[in-house]
């Protein structure tokens, strides 16, 4: 059962970096190389706004950080878009950008929050620290409320349209425009709440959303482009897989088993006839359904 | 013509380059030649910008400050001694580069400083080719003794020795090790088995992990299975905080547990005081030393860096280290050769300790170790261990 609670705890911060990275790939084809930066602005802002309640100071992060993220969209990003490993190499900068910051504002010492709630709590047997738990069922949560956004709004809609074909999304009516900045809004939102959120496990420190990039970049790299639901599965999938390594190896021997896995699916994945065989096969599912 | 989309991409990038450098390499001091004659310069390269600039400021501002001290008290051989400080951003390719040119350029008579094991490494190799003395003031035992490298910091035996009976006579006899997995730590958990079993312990579990470790949950729960009584932590940086954090939550490090090691640093007092308050810490300088040198030291330090928090081991050891050097160099004046011989055989008093001195079958200070109690203002000191040795002989010297 404590396994079942660490991957919950782990997809619930790895859930909402995956789920917000993937929404901005969708609607504007960048990998977001900045995105974890973003947390480490969430866990910053709980770490050093100690005047206020805890979920005080994680509202007013979330608000103060639309702007910014408006700003990176419009003046960096939307000029790009024509070269997408040009926009890649941006969000690049502005990560590095946003860690020098961090530095000269906050040093380079690591800072530390402390838990909003203490205490352990007991589930099914399994004592376990009762913040853990509060913050994986909020994040799970967000993360079922996105999706149900996605799949069940006209805003989803049409980031879906957006991602499968932005021309045709753009000839019908949609301004692509609008619908980038929204979702560079809400991506980068959910990676500010996955830092705040997470903060009182975390050490926070200017460089902590690179230890963040790497789990998150290879769930989007599992998931399908404008899918926000496999995206979440990815993620559950790359939490469930360093834990459960993790729990019954030893955490050096895990670690590289965990890289040699996830590389392994990536070269099996991409093997040409392993997708014409998925192709294939949703032939199937589409008709049935 | 830059196409407009390339623009930004383009100023990014130049920030990038800029940002990923820190400057480095950068003087901060103005130098000027340095001759048999002249002044005595020393070369101070530590890291400014990066992951571990908060530590190589310290020993910077230590440094400074023992300069300033014996500078006020009329220099070395009736001249003021200079300094050229460099940043080399913790990156040991940078070490090799600006030792060759403080000492190539700016004629140096010795070189200072390094945080990291392998950027002290990186310098003592072009002290050694050159000749020039090198003294670091961080703890740790270097892979390889070097004649031309002399270490200020206690060593890991130093470290250990004084700290590990009482804390198995306190707690009890099961010890558990954790740390990152790097060198440094793996040697550490070594002389922790052996003075462990020495002292009649066992050593119930070791774990490392690697570093940038986000999740400790599998770590602590086997670390709990072992039931240990005391955990020695060689867990660094970052992961230092998230661990002992965790290990909190967890209800692995409780008031039962004996807790020794890197997260009871003064580094880490601002992130972790609320957890290591009260508990011990084997130290070789602490800033609640009641000495006057040390008080005297510990006022300036907070007036001119404007410091709340506690002063840095680190800092004490360059404070102390320095003075140790000029007064051999008092001496011998600028021939590297002859100071680098001088040291060798120099004694001096301090709050380090009377008469300390370096082994010469290591290289290693010979001085005192304190324990430290840890309050929520300072690391004060609860008792004296004394004069702690280290003559275990080391290949290269």
């Amino acid at each position: 059962m404590d396994v079942l609670l660490a991957i919950l705890s782990q997809f619930g911060l790895y859930g909402l970096l995956t789920l917000g990275i993937a929404i901005v790939f969708a609607a504007l084809r960048v990998v977001n190389l900045a995105h974890c930066d973003f947390a480490m602005i969430g866990a910053y802002a709980a770490a050093t706004l100690t005047g206020f309640a805890f979920s005080w100071r994680v509202v007013l992060v979330l608000a103060a950080t639309v702007p910014l993220l408006v700003l990176i969209e419009r003046a960096l990003l939307r000029r790009s878009l024509a070269d997408g490993l040009g926009s890649m190499l941006v969000t690049w900068g502005v990560g590095m950008a946003l860690r020098q910051i961090a530095e000269v504002a906050f040093g380079a010492t690591p800072r530390s929050v402390a838990a909003p709630v203490t205490g352990t709590v007991a589930l099914f047997g399994t004592q376990g620290p009762a913040y853990r738990l509060i913050c994986a069922l909020v994040a799970v949560v967000v993360v079922g409320l996105v999706l149900l956004a996605a799949y069940r709004t006209r805003w989803g809609l049409t980031l879906r349209a957006v991602a499968d074909n932005p021309a045709m999304a753009g000839l019908l009516g949609t301004d692509p425009h609008r619908l980038r900045t929204t979702a560079f809004i809400v991506g980068g939102l959910l990676a500010v709440l996955a830092g705040a959120l997470y903060s009182p496990t975390l050490a926070v420190s200017p460089s902590m959303g690179f230890s963040l990039l790497v789990p998150t970049f290879f769930a989007l790299l599992f998931s399908r482009p404008g899918s926000l639901a496999t995206a979440a599965l990815a993620a559950l999938g790359v939490s469930a897989l360093a834990v459960l390594l993790r729990t019954w190896l030893s955490d050096v021997v895990a670690d590289a088993l965990f890289y040699v896995v996830v590389i392994g699916i990536a070269a099996v994945r991409s093997r040409p006839a392993l997708r014409r065989f998925v192709s294939w096969s949703r032939r199937f599912v589409v008709r049935s359904a | 013509m830059v196409p407009p989309f390339r623009r930004p991409v383009c100023v990014i990038a130049a920030l990038t380059l800029f940002s990923a450098t820190g400057c480095a390499g950068a003087a901060i001091s103005a130098s000027g030649g340095g001759d048999a004659g002249g002044p005595l310069k020393i070369g101070v390269i530590v890291p400014l910008t990066g992951p571990i600039a908060q530590s190589g400021t310290a020993l910077r501002q230590g440094f400074e400050l023992g300069v300033a001290k014996v500078n006020n008290a009329g220099g070395v051989g009736g001249k003021q001694v200079e300094f050229v400080v460099v940043d080399d951003a913790g990156d040991p390719a940078n070490s090799t580069q600006l030792a060759r040119r403080l000492i190539q350029q700016d004629k140096v008579t010795a070189l200072f400083g390094t945080i990291t094991g392998d950027t002290a490494e990186a310098v003592a190799k072009v002290s050694d080719d050159s000749k020039i003395p090198f003294f670091t003031a961080i703890l740790g035992d270097p892979e390889q003794c070097r004649a031309y490298q002399w270490g200020f910091g206690e060593s890991t035996r130093q470290l250990l020795a004084p700290m590990v009976p009482p804390l198995l006579q306190k707690y009890g006899k099961r010890v558990a090790i954790v740390g990152s997995d790097y060198n440094y730590p793996h040697i550490y958990a070594g002389l922790a088995k052996d003075f462990t079993t020495a002292n009649g312990g066992t050593v119930v579990a070791e774990e490392y992990s690697p570093l940038g470790q986000t999740d400790w949950q599998p770590v602590i729960a086997r670390l709990k299975d072992a039931k240990p009584d005391v955990l020695l932590s060689m867990v660094v940086g970052a992961d230092a905080i998230a661990f002992s954090q965790q290990a909190q939550q967890f209800g692995l490090l409780t008031g039962k547990l004996g807790f020794e090691g890197a997260p009871l640093d003064s580094d880490y007092h601002p992130a972790l005081s609320a957890l290591t308050t009260g508990r011990h810490h084997a130290v070789r300088w602490a800033d609640g030393m009641t000495d006057p040198a040390s008080r005297q030291f510990v006022d300036g330090y907070r007036a001119k860096y404007q410091w709340r928090a506690p002063i840095p081991e680190v800092a004490g050891s360059a404070y102390f280290g320095v003075q140790f050097v000029l007064a051999a160099a008092a001496k011998t004046g600028n021939d590297p050769v002859a100071l680098n011989r001088e040291i060798g055989t120099f004694q001096y008093d301090s709050p380090l300790g009377t008469g300390t001195h370096f082994a010469q079958a290591n290289h290693i200070l010979q001085a005192d170790m304190v324990d430290a109690v840890i309050t929520p203002e300072d690391y004060a000191v609860a008792a004296k261990f004394g004069p702690v040795a280290d003559t275990v002989p080391r290949t290269g010297c």
